[in-house]
């Protein structure tokens, strides 16, 4: 019943929750392609940056220079200074790579360039298969990108305090207490251990499902501003698919740096929360 | 399990792609690690160590600057004294020689005036003694022309004598 109504509401929506995958290359979707494309970009224009560092930076070195320097800052400043750079290659990886792809969905032909039913020479009533796809509205990769943290996370956190000391971490009573209230504060400490542990659990599905739903219902709302004129005349509807979605890249594209900071955040914040007692001596 | 299947089903979760996804952020992290955050950090430290010897340099020059001011003021003021001083001496100076001048100007002019003085004492007395012979000559020539009488040594002397005790009066 339940998958019956996810797949109606599949039906329903105007843009596809899934990556479709290229007629061209089955074995390959939309949002691989894009997410390629964007690391194809990035190590380009990381490449670019730091051919030739000199002192006086040249203007490529200077941008990539002042994002890191930002990060870093930023991410020093929760997780401390010496967790901060085992950590901080993951996290500005993560930010620069969601930035990029969440701002990739609104280059002109993300989404409305494909394959669909052939009305006239190279026009199609609507896109069913686009070419390409925004690749953090697609699952796969933003559940791949909170796994791959996780696993980091894990590492780092067995590195700086140990299993015996997470595991204290997690489960100990704090307050130093004794008897009987010792043993009921135990008992609600090891409690709040376990939820402590589910939530943990839970982290990547939070963290993905978060940017995959707000890059997914982005793409739908630019999609559906883009084609609310339809019904109206040729002229008008052309007028429309222009005006309506403007003021909605706008917001996309401060919804997209506000996702991938959100995200980062976050597991900088994991980070600290994991490592804090180890900061703390 | 069901559900989870359900959601992936849904959601397009699958391994082949999931797999391809990780594999693409693990090439971006890689490739960053290694050929850009490293170099960038490092370049920045470098940086940040150039700054810090460039700002203790500028400090160290500051310093020095604040002396090198202090030093000249003070040199300032000494070379001020100094030519008070020398301005002071230079007017005593002045004031003495000026005052040597015009005692020794008064003195020569003192000396002008008395040889003047003197020279036209001499002149005038020479004029008179000129005048008194020539007025003694006259009136001898006048006597004996008068009287028609040749004068005496004794008389013409007589004569001059009158003459110039008359000049003289």
């Amino acid at each position: 019943m339940q998958s019956y109504m996810l797949l109606e509401l599949n039906t329903l929506l105007a843009v596809s929750i899934q990556a479709e995958r290229l007629p061209f290359a089955n074995w390959l979707t939309n949002s691989i392609f894009v997410a390629a494309l964007v690391t194809v970009g990035i190590l380009y224009l990381s490449s670019k940056a730091t051919r030739k560092m000199m002192l006086v930076p040249h203007p490529a070195q200077n941008a990539f220079e002042a994002v890191i320097e930002l990060l870093y800052t930023q991410v020093e400043g929760i997780v401390g200074k010496h967790v901060a750079p085992k950590v901080f290659p993951l996290l500005a990886t993560i930010f620069i790579f969601v930035l990029i792809s969440n701002w990739s969905g609104l280059i002109p032909g993300v989404g409305t360039v494909g394959w669909g039913d052939g009305t006239a020479w190279m026009t199609v009533k609507s896109v069913s298969v686009p070419v390409f796809r925004g690749p953090t509205a697609d699952l796969n990769l933003t559940l791949g990108i909170a796994v791959v943290f996780m696993v980091v996370w894990a590492a780092i956190t067995i590195q700086e305090v140990g299993v015996i000391g997470f595991l204290k971490h997690t489960f100990a009573p704090k307050g130093g207490m004794t008897g009987v209230m010792g043993v009921f504060v135990a008992v609600v400490f090891f409690m709040v251990g376990i939820i402590e542990l589910v939530s943990i659990a839970f982290r990547p599905l939070s963290l993905s499902l978060r940017l995959f739903g707000n890059m997914y219902a982005g793409e739908t709302l630019l999609h559906t501003m883009g084609t609310i004129g339809d019904k109206l005349s040729p002229v008008l509807a052309f007028l429309a698919s222009i005006v309506f979605p403007i003021p909605f890249y706008f917001m996309e594209l401060l919804v997209g740096l506000l996702q991938a900071t959100v995200f980062v955040l976050l597991c900088a914040v994991y980070v600290r929360l994991s490592t804090a007692h180890d900061e703390e001596h | 399990m069901e559900v989870a299947q359900d959601f992936a089903q849904n959601f397009g979760l699958e391994w082949p792609k999931f797999i391809a996804q990780v594999l693409i952020f693990g090439i971006v992290y890689y490739v960053l690690k290694q050929k850009a955050f490293g170099p960038i950090l490092s370049m920045l430290e470098v940086r940040r160590k150039h700054i810090e010897e460039l700002e203790a340099d500028r400090k160290k020059v500051k310093e020095r600057l604040a002396a090198a001011e202090a030093e000249a003021k003070e040199l300032r003021l000494k070379a001020d004294k100094e030519a008070g001083r020398l301005i002071e001496e230079a007017r005593a100076s002045s004031n003495a020689l000026r005052e040597k001048r015009a005692q020794e100007a008064t003195l020569e002019a003192g000396q002008i005036i008395a040889k003047a003085r003197e020279a036209t004492q001499m002149e005038r007395e020479q004029a008179f003694a000129e005048l008194r012979r020539d007025f003694g000559r006259l009136l001898v020539s006048t006597t004996r022309t008068v009287t028609g009488k040749v004068l005496t040594k004794e008389d013409q002397d007589a004569i001059n004598e009158e003459a110039a005790s008359q000049i003289a009066l």
